[in-house]
């Protein structure tokens, strides 16, 4: 028996060689903020990604706020004027709950993840979340009654 | 000679118990993904399936491939969550096709698509050469089986054993926002086996799958969003497994064993 | 174990046609002889009949009253699997269980069946069964102790294509055969359909074999020749939790329903049986589901009013009666290699089919036997001995 040509097994590899499997797209980053279809444990994830830049912006802008002592006394009183304002007040408890989340959801992934309790991270999270609100609670009634 | 189990002397075996059962049939509508033939873009394909109350999202796709489109390349072996094989998202969310029930989907249209993280073969097939190679030097499939409670073993059993839970499927990468930003993240099945190897060692060498789970592509990547133990469909809770390996690998550097 | 990219030997080439455990088997034999390779599968490998089953690893036991020469067949192949891929079973045995009288009249049969087909047999009483397996019915009469063992049905056969794979077999998922090459009755290859890249091609062999289970008159058809086989399906019930560890048979004769594997942290109770004309097209009927769990809840109790995971069914090639037409490679009953061209069909066209989960290796070692011997290939089987690469080698690039 003569040897039949082989090539079209070879084409047939080599085409699919050339198309490779391809990786789509990977959303990067971006996945961690997708939490459709996700749970508990990712929405701790991502809010705590989201609460980071948002202290680290307010860091910056403390900061910025800060220099304004640069400019003597007038100055740091006119932006007093500005910080007494309901609005501004207002940001103040997102503030307060941007560190309580980040903190409070920080010790539970601090321990989570030095493998204390991980069974129960689900029930961690809404003990502290609980906890946190509480705290906001009183810290937003607290700021309301000082304006 | 009849084959898996010989046919039982029932009169059922020359009638089709099938035949004629069209009540219960519904249709449904799906929207497939499909990775191009001619190197274009991927696309989606909207179908609409003929499926019984009781069918899963693979009865659809297979429906689908006999009946619509024979060129629908899809994964599937054994039809009850043991090969792992048919990992896809369904409606965003990772889950095996075979066992993922329409009934149990919201009303509508329902999406598939492949495994995140994967490079697509085709269609709903995804390559898995990349998932194999990130598992720990050891990792065998055999194990102690821990129920039920036996008072005896048969003589010359030593123990009753089982396979491991996982039946690497790759559900837990695709669900991983790490593995979704970084691809040399080894995930979480991976680190679950190693946890598997400290928790039974049978023989493997402890010192060396630490030292891999220590490595900078391992243990301490992850970031405990928890999506690979929701995404498990066998029970491994991959991501408890993992913060378990870091108090292991700590209390190894405080100087325990 | 042969060093990895080995060139075949021989220049014949054969194409396998069906990714089945058989089809994998058949690679890694014929692999091993030095035969080049290629085996073409239309879907992934193992998603025909293979991966479905409830994943035994048969002591025989089940055909010792009935069928001899099946019996001695499985209990030399569990033994061969059991060597050459360590670690893929769960090796805990089983157990024949009888629960009323009509089955304990069926016991002394049994135990001689099972003596005289050298499978290791070893009665118990209730109580000792009982106390290895908790969840048994608690009314049972007796239990028998045989070599069976749980596989994985979709790994423990990808072990052969890992090993094929490595010893220089080219194996093609996803690559539909949509006809013969055939010309003045000789088949020489295959015209072929990639679902990867849409293209379509032809590959060109001096041998085809027919491996394809249920779907074998399917492809016979496409080469002009006729085989006996009708697709049979039988209804699988997967349930939640893990209620045995050794493999629990009724222990009578076959029947729905007489049989609950244990897999993981399932339980399988299977079969059922009937007939179909149709492999693609198999359904699972309601009232064969119920029969699992009545017939499963007289072996364990639990399995009444466990959870469902999955219920499906997958398709035997059952092959019928069809005289004496066959070449004399015809090992036994249980399984057929059919050399086409030796009743005057096709030449250059083989059909491997029937057979059971367990018996993959020995099927395939009669086929390559008559492939090897059609084709001038002297070269023994090697398959009994060569342990076989782990699973996982299957996907490594």
């Amino acid at each position: 028996m003569s040897r039949p040509p082989a090539d079209d097994l070879d084409d047939i590899q080599a085409a699919r060689d050339a198309r490779g499997p391809v990786l789509r797209k990977s959303p990067g980053p971006t996945a961690w903020f997708d939490i459709r279809k996700r749970s508990t444990g990712h929405w701790a994830f991502s809010l705590n990604r989201i609460t980071s830049l948002g202290l680290v912006f307010y860091l910056y802008l403390h900061l910025a706020v800060l220099s304004m002592l640069l400019g003597g006394k007038d100055s740091w009183n006119g932006f007093l004027d500005i910080a007494t304002q309901p609005l501004f007040l207002g940001f103040d408890v997102l503030l307060i709950f941007g560190l309580l989340f980040h903190g409070l959801n920080g010790l539970r992934v601090a321990l989570v993840g030095s493998g204390v309790a991980p069974d129960h991270q689900k029930a961690l999270f809404w003990s502290f979340m609980v906890f946190g609100a509480i705290l906001l609670l009183g810290a937003a009634l607290h700021i309301a009654g000082s304006g | 000679m009849v084959t898996l189990d010989p046919a039982p002397g029932g009169a059922n075996e020359a009638e089709d118990p099938t035949a004629g059962t069209a009540d219960g049939a519904i249709t449904r509508d799906f929207r497939v993904f499909r990775f191009a033939r001619d190197g274009g873009p991927s696309r989606f394909d909207t179908f609409e399936a003929e499926v019984e109350p009781t069918s899963t999202v693979l009865d659809a796709l297979r429906w689908i491939k006999v009946h619509r489109d024979p060129s629908l390349a899809i994964r599937h072996s054994c039809f009850h969550a043991s090969c792992g094989t048919c990992g896809v998202r369904v409606n965003g969310r990772e889950g095996l096709a075979c066992v993922t029930r329409l009934a149990d989907l919201e009303h509508g249209r329902v999406t598939v698509e492949p495994m995140a993280n994967f490079p697509v073969v085709a269609d709903l097939v995804v390559d898995m050469t990349s998932f194999s190679e990130r598992f720990p030097p050891a990792h065998p499939m055999d194990r102690a089986s821990e129920f039920p409670r036996s008072a005896d073993l048969p003589s010359g059993v030593d123990e009753y054993e089982r396979f491991e839970d996982c039946i690497e499927c790759g559900l837990c990468l695709s669900a991983c926002p790490v593995s979704a930003t970084d691809d040399s993240y080894v995930g979480p099945a991976a680190l679950a086996y190693a946890q598997r190897m400290l928790e039974e060692p049978r023989g493997s060498d402890i010192g060396a799958i630490l030292d891999w789970a220590d490595g900078d592509n391992a243990a301490w990547r992850c970031h405990a969003a928890f999506e690979c133990t929701e995404a498990c469909p066998s029970n491994v809770r991959p991501a408890q497994r993992i913060m378990h390996l870091r108090r292991a690998l700590t209390s190894r550097r405080g100087g325990g064993s | 174990m042969m060093p990895s990219a080995q060139r075949a030997s021989h220049d014949a080439h054969v194409l396998i046609v069906g990714g089945g455990g058989t089809g994998g088997a058949l690679a890694h034999d014929l692999a091993l002889r030095g035969v080049r390779v290629t085996l073409v599968e239309r879907g992934e490998f193992t998603s025909g009949t293979t991966g479905r089953h409830h994943g035994l690893l048969h002591s025989g036991a089940r055909y010792a009253v009935n069928d001899h020469e099946s019996a001695v067949e499985c209990i030399e192949e569990n033994r061969i699997l059991r060597a050459i891929a360590p670690g893929s079973f769960e090796e805990n045995d089983g157990l024949f269980v009888a629960i009323d009288d009509e089955d304990m009249a069926y016991l002394p049969g049994f135990l001689e069946g099972c003596e005289s087909s050298g499978i290791p047999a070893e009665q118990l009483t209730p109580q000792q069964a009982l106390r290895l397996e908790p969840m048994l019915n608690p009314n049972l009469k007796a239990a028998v102790r045989v070599p069976d063992a749980t596989m994985d049905a979709m790994r423990m056969p990808l072990r052969f294509f890992a090993t094929a794979k490595r010893n220089g077999a080219s194996l093609l998922n996803h690559l539909e055969v949509t006809g013969l090459l055939i010309h003045d009755d000789v088949v020489s290859g295959a015209a072929v359909h990639d679902h990867v890249t849409g293209r379509d091609a032809e590959i060109h062999a001096d041998l085809t074999v027919n491996a394809t289970g249920p779907w074998s008159e399917q492809v016979a058809t496409m080469a002009g020749v006729d085989v006996p086989i009708r697709p049979s399906p039988g209804v699988l019930l997967a349930l939640r939790g893990r209620m045995c560890n050794m493999v629990i048979n009724h222990l009578h004769a076959s029947g729905d329903g007489d049989i609950v594997v244990p897999q993981r942290a399932l339980s399988i109770v299977g079969t059922s049986s009937w007939v179909v004309e149709d492999p693609d097209d198999l359904g699972v009927p309601d009232d064969h589901v119920a029969r699992m769990v009545t017939e499963g809840s007289k072996l364990i109790p639990a399995v009444a009013t466990a959870t469902h995971r999955a219920a499906w069914s997958a398709a035997r090639p059952l092959i019928g009666s069809r005289g004496d037409a066959d070449s004399g490679r015809e090992l036994s009953r249980t399984f057929k290699t059919i050399d086409h061209a030796a009743e005057g069909g096709a030449e250059g066209f083989v059909t491997i089919t029937g057979g059971k989960g367990t018996t993959l290796r020995g099927m395939a070692e009669v086929c390559a036997d008559v492939v090897c011997r059609k084709l001038g290939v002297d070269e023994p089987c090697r398959t009994r001995e060569t342990v076989l690469l782990p699973h996982v080698a299957y996907f490594a690039a």
